[in-house]
């Protein structure tokens, strides 16, 4: 493999070339947008508007880096994506790991409801829910970072409950019989046998997870109340909304690449993990 | 094994509540709510009053929602046979004999890692622009007249459009695992009986991936029912027919949009019916056209 | 042991009675609609501790951003915990008012009179006065002075004759006289209706249909066909928000109909200091209404607040007076207190002083059940999909079956 690397062969390369075309049209496309991005984060609103973005006449405004970091709360904001991510990843295995290995396990009352409820679950709109819920954490008082954490774990339990099931369906009797003769009980055997045996499978779908953790949007915007639940997502529309309303445009672009440089370094370091996580994540689903 | 009643109720508790707070109470809920005016989104049931199919019959009678319908529609199944194409000719492209593949998936997977606010920004802002637009660029460019891409005519597609660039990478990457997953020997066995690449596609890679395409379909079709952000930032001010799509509808109903003061927690519930029938109604649909096809080979 | 009770209890009520005295007292909590690092949140910021200076009563401010309007009917209906709102006026006047406080006695108290129009359309909705303008806003045509001077446009047009004069005039000294963007087309469309039939003529429309037949409704939207069609709309107008609006900051365009906070709008996009005019939307021949456009961001208390007339004399010390000025100057608002000076708009204040009765937005047409097809409707008339005036009531009429 890396010996063919070294030496291009031409005329293969050569068939290749549509190919080549459409996933360069599609990588160039990606990079002038960037580009424009950033230059605008660097250029009045004036200049913004008369499409004079990378021409730079009135030289590099970085201070609208400092506006846009000054006057709101990118922190927070990242924090708050940060806990609720992490939070709820962990919550989530926690909850829905036991719950896969027993049905996988055991045939017992009501454990064939339970698992096509899940499956139903995986696939109910947020909107279909989203009232009740509403009204209940009214109702009950939950409001603050907890009650998105919350429902962050208990909309990614369905999922992952059903992903790990089939993973832990995989696995022989066998370890559960031996740790039995050596005197381990069911609840040990599980969390220090059994959960470890997965672990492929859980760096996965926590991947996934965290993703769609990190990425959500409608639950963020209809139930956080305060800038201090809020996360990034929605965060970065209350500042683009913000610069808009008092017509700085370009501080309006620098806020959107502070909120991107993170998740990209990120994204740089990670995404071969990331890339195999969704994948393999996808396809289970 | 033996049973350990103690431990299944320990290990099923706290998933069996997690279903029960969060997916039964509130979908019964809804369904219950479609049924009777309730104004306020937190009123108590007491407050509610029934009144049968009278939220049915008035989204049914209301342009926003009928027009949310059918840019819901056009999202969706356009919007879908384009990604899902795309992503999937992508796909083969990136699991070829093509250098730098590393590289390609990870950039083209980029834009689900950037906020949509940030692209669609941009996109309006930019790409779409009247004057100065990368578009209208283009069109004068090669002699055209500039093309209003915001207008009533081309704004949904201008908008699906978008949607569809960031979406590919997505499912590019669960295509290409599909593909990956295949026993490279089908291939090799192809290629020595003469079969071209074309061929080779039709025969073997698409009826392998049938089940990969069957859960990306399952995928997207969540991704267009819940479709909202890209609707709100496209219509910057205030809701738009052009742009308008059933999430939105169900928000404006229940919370009072800009200058609307009628909140309808009953309608919004409706909204929310009807549109969890439309999926379901998609499932099945899916499910046997797939399963059908799967006598070929 | 009784001994002992009796000692205890006295002692809390001492500390009790001492922590009122001497604690830096209330403090009040202030959901507001605006975002951090916008000019009115910035205002608001320092106002408040200038308050607390004064006072000692501490505003305790919550950003919540524009989309506080999903939060405050259930956090009203709930019984949150929180001491003064802001939202469109218009929303507190109909949809807060069961929870909201009755202002009547304390702004008696504080000899507080603000302007007539608003606090009879709160009254009218509430029953009571229910909210204090915060940011008064008033809608008309709004225009580059520099531009009608380059024409050769002595005065501020009045009639729609005299607007298309106009027009022709502005056209000929190669500027473009009237900025649309797609998302104010309903408004234009609204106020050029209201000219010809009032607003009660459009609610009866908007009840029972008939448009094609009303010869008032076919001439307005005639009227506004030809205008387009006599090619007075700016380049690729309607546009797409902000871009044709911000031509009049770039000098290419000329007028543009929306409310007033447009001014500050196009000179922050666009980097200019335009010198803006402002006249009422042109009057018609044989005409119902000369009204026009006038809302406000108020505050509001909720009704079960304990800290009511802090609260109220917050919002009194914020929006009139020294902080009151200083709102207006700061965000070119118009200022909420009558007696300030309107710097962003000179005779803004006059006018919606002589106002009884104000043009609402789209008045109950928003609440048709086809109005996001007719919304759709009014872009298209800009963008001349329509041949006539007769073409398009009649479309208007077919969405009533």
């Amino acid at each position: 493999m890396e010996k063919t690397k070294n030496k291009i062969n031409w005329k293969r390369e050569l068939k290749m070339l549509p190919g080549y075309l459409v996933v360069i049209a599609y990588v160039a496309f990606m990079v002038i947008m960037l580009v424009w991005i950033f230059g605008a984060s660097l250029s009045t609103s004036r200049e913004i508007f008369t499409g004079k973005v990378l021409e730079f006449q009135s030289g590099f405004h970085w201070e609208n880096y400092v506006t846009a970091w000054k006057t709101q709360n990118v922190s927070v904001f990242f924090g708050n994506s940060l806990l609720y991510s992490v939070v709820s990843c962990a919550g989530v295995l926690l909850i829905s790991a036991p719950a896969a290995y027993v049905l996988s396990r055991w045939k017992f009352r009501g454990s064939q409801t339970i698992r096509i409820l899940l499956v139903i679950a995986m696939s109910v709109p947020a909107i279909m829910i989203i009232m009740p819920l509403y009204s209940l954490a009214v109702k009950w008082g939950i409001k603050g970072r907890i009650l998105l954490i919350v429902l962050y774990i208990f909309m990614r339990v369905p999922y992952t409950a059903i992903y790990m099931l089939d993973f832990f369906a995989t696995l022989s009797h066998d370890y559960e019989e031996a740790a039995a003769i050596d005197g381990c009980s069911a609840n040990k055997t599980f969390w220090v046998i059994m959960l470890p045996l997965i672990q492929p499978a859980i760096i996965t779908v926590t991947i996934f997870n965290f993703l769609s953790t990190w990425n959500e949007f409608f639950m963020a915007l209809i139930f956080t109340s305060g800038k201090e639940m809020t996360p990034v997502g929605v965060g970065l529309l209350q500042i683009v909304n913000s610069m808009k309303y008092s017509g700085n445009y370009g501080g309006l672009f620098a806020a959107v690449i502070i909120v991107f440089l993170p998740t990209f370094l990120l994204y740089l370091f990670m995404s071969r993990r990331i890339i195999s996580g969704v994948t393999a994540g996808g396809v289970k689903g | 094994m033996k049973k350990n009643r103690t431990l299944i109720f320990l290990f099923m508790a706290p998933t069996v509540i997690c279903l029960l707070l969060m997916y039964v109470y509130p979908v019964l809920r809804t369904v219950a709510m479609s049924f009777f005016r309730v104004e306020s989104v937190t009123a108590d049931m007491g407050l509610w009053r029934f009144n049968g199919v009278d939220n049915y019959v008035k989204i049914f009678h209301n342009s926003g929602f009928i027009i949310s319908l059918r840019n819901f529609l056009a999202i969706w199944i356009v919007g879908g046979v384009i990604t899902l194409a795309l992503s999937l000719l992508i796909a083969v492209i990136l699991t070829s004999k093509i250098r730098f593949q590393g590289f390609f998936r990870a950039a083209i997977y980029l834009p689900n890692v950037i906020s949509a606010v940030a692209l669609a920004t941009m996109w309006v802002q930019y790409i779409f622009n009247y004057d100065y637009g990368l578009l209208n660029q283009l069109v004068t460019f090669l002699g055209f007249d500039k093309v209003r891409w915001l207008g009533t005519d081309a704004k949904l597609w201008a908008m699906i459009a978008a949607f569809i660039y960031g979406s590919i990478g997505y499912y590019m990457l669960i295509y290409i695992s599909g593909i990956e997953g295949i026993p490279t020997d089908l291939y090799e066995a192809a290629t020595i009986d003469g079969a071209s690449k074309g061929k080779q596609f039709f025969r073997i890679t698409l009826p392998l991936l049938k089940g990969i395409i069957k859960t990306t379909i399952t995928f997207w079709t969540i991704n267009a029912a819940t479709f909202y952000l890209w609707s709100k930032l496209f219509s910057p001010v205030q809701t738009e027919g052009s742009t308008i799509v059933p999430v939105i509808y169900l928000y404006d109903t229940v919370f009072g949009g800009k200058g609307v003061v009628e909140r309808d927690a009953g309608a919004g519930a409706a909204v929310g019916v009807v549109l969890t029938l439309i999926i379901i109604a998609v499932y099945i649909v899916t499910d046997k056209l797939l399963k059908s096809s799967d006598l070929e080979y | 042991m009784k001994k002992l009770l009796s000692i205890v209890l006295v002692a809390v009520m001492v500390l009790a009675l001492g922590c009122t005295a001497f604690a830096d007292g209330t403090e009040i909590t202030y959901w507001s609609m605006w975002n951090e690092g916008e000019p009115q949140a910035t205002v608001i910021a320092e106002a408040a501790e200038a308050y607390e200076a004064e006072t000692g009563v501490h505003v305790n401010i919550e950003w919540k951003g524009r989309d506080i309007n999903t939060l405050l009917s259930a956090a009203l209906e709930s019984g949150e915990d929180f001491d003064l709102f802001d939202d469109d006026y218009t929303r507190i006047g109909q949809v807060y008012a069961p929870y909201t406080y009755d202002l009547t006695e304390m702004a008696e108290a504080a000899g507080y009179e603000g302007y007539a129009c608003f606090n009879n359309q709160a009254i009218a909705w509430a029953g009571y006065l229910n909210s204090l303008p915060e940011q008064p806003n008033v809608g008309g045509v709004f225009y580059d002075k520099a531009a009608f001077e380059t024409a050769g446009i002595e005065a501020a047009p009045a009639t729609w004759a005299e607007f298309l004069d106009a027009c022709a005039k502005l056209k000929d000294a190669g500027i473009d006289p009237l900025a649309q963007d797609d998302a104010y087309c309903n408004f234009t469309f609204y106020y050029h209706l209201v000219r010809y039939l009032g607003e009660d003529g459009i609610a009866e429309l908007r009840e029972n249909g008939g448009w094609a037949d009303n010869e008032k409704a076919v001439q307005a939207v005639q009227d506004l066909i030809d205008l387009v069609n006599a090619g007075y709309l700016a380049e690729g107008a309607p546009d797409a928000y902000p871009s044709s609006q911000n031509k009049i900051g770039l000098g290419l365009a000329a007028m543009v109909v929306c409310a007033d906070y447009v001014t500050a709008e196009v000179n922050a996009n666009t980097g200019t200091e335009v010198d803006w005019g402002m006249f009422n939307y042109p009057t018609v021949e044989g005409g119902a209404s000369a009204d026009a456009y006038m809302g406000a961001n108020s505050l509001a208390i909720p009704s079960y607040s304990e800290h009511a007339q802090e609260a109220f004399d917050f919002a009194l010390f914020l929006t009139t007076g020294e902080w009151g000025q200083k709102l207006a100057d700061d965000c070119h608002q118009i200022p909420a207190d009558p007696t300030n000076e309107c710097t962003s708009l000179p005779g803004a204040v006059e006018t919606l002083l002589a106002a009884e009765k104000p043009m609402s937005w789209c008045g109950e047409l928003n609440t048709h059940p086809a109005w996001q097809t007719m919304r759709d409707m009014f872009v298209e008339m800009f963008e001349g999909k329509y041949e006539s005036g007769a073409e398009f009531c009649a479309a208007m009429d077919a969405l009533y079956e």
